[in-house]
């Protein structure tokens, strides 16, 4: 958790932004990953151990949550950039 | 030159522009530092008396300072790129971290995002080294024994 962070950011009295997932407590005991495009929702303690499908704008991109990630967002682990590889043209 | 905790500081300069030699003392830090001690705005560093230094160093060795800021620096860059975070993962490929365009040639985060990891890479083959120079000794201890 990085407390100055979260207090530089945002009003403290808002809390920390995040959404609540339904099947959350289901997905962590049965090992299913949750398919989410909530990129912006700060990971809390309580979904250690979740597994998720995070969205990058293309596809979903699993991530599994540990105990360090927490006050991070859940979009900071799934890179949205790719990085560039020259291929050379077929048709020559 | 005054020799003060691994730094050489020059005499004759202004003790707020002298104490900016630090690594992690910027002018504001400084100036702090100086009200903190009650020493006015144009004292040198040559004016000052045995007890000022002796106070000077002692707020001083309580601040992260020089290397242990650097770990420490390192350390957090380090963590970032463990948890997989963007912003560590940037840091590795020595690209701008907080959202600039890469078009151009972004020569300050090549100059400085990466190098930290590059030294850490060394760090680690120094303890492969050390590793395998304990293998290789290994057996001669057993000789000695």
């Amino acid at each position: 958790m990085l407390p100055s962070l979260v207090a530089c950011s945002r009003s403290i009295w808002k809390g920390p932004y995040f959404v609540h997932f339904p099947n959350l407590r289901e997905s962590i005991a049965s090992g299913t990953p949750i398919k989410t495009m909530v990129r912006a929702c700060t990971i809390m303690p309580h979904m250690i151990g979740a597994r998720f499908m995070v969205h990058n704008g293309k596809e979903y991109l699993p991530v599994r949550i540990t105990e360090e990630m927490v006050g991070r967002k859940l979009g900071e682990f799934a890179h949205t950039r790719k990085a560039f590889t020259y291929r050379l043209t077929k048709n020559r | 030159m005054l020799h003060l905790l691994g730094v050489n500081l020059p005499d004759q300069k202004v003790v707020s522009v002298a104490l900016t030699y630090f690594y992690g003392i910027g002018p504001l830090t400084a100036r702090k530092i100086c009200s903190r001690l009650s020493f006015h705005k144009e004292c040198k560093l040559s004016e000052l008396t045995e007890g000022q230094l002796n106070q000077l160093s002692g707020v001083l060795s309580e601040m992260t300072i020089e290397n242990d800021l650097k770990r420490k620096v390192a350390a957090n860059v380090q963590h970032l790129r463990q948890i997989g975070t963007y912003v560590g993962k940037r840091h590795a490929m020595g690209l701008p971290v907080h959202g600039q365009r890469t078009r151009g040639n972004s020569v300050t985060a090549k100059k400085i995002n990466g190098t930290m990891l590059r030294k850490y890479s060394t760090v680690a083959d120094t303890a492969f080294a050390r590793q395998a120079l304990g293998l290789f000794q290994a057996p001669l201890s057993r000789h000695q024994n």
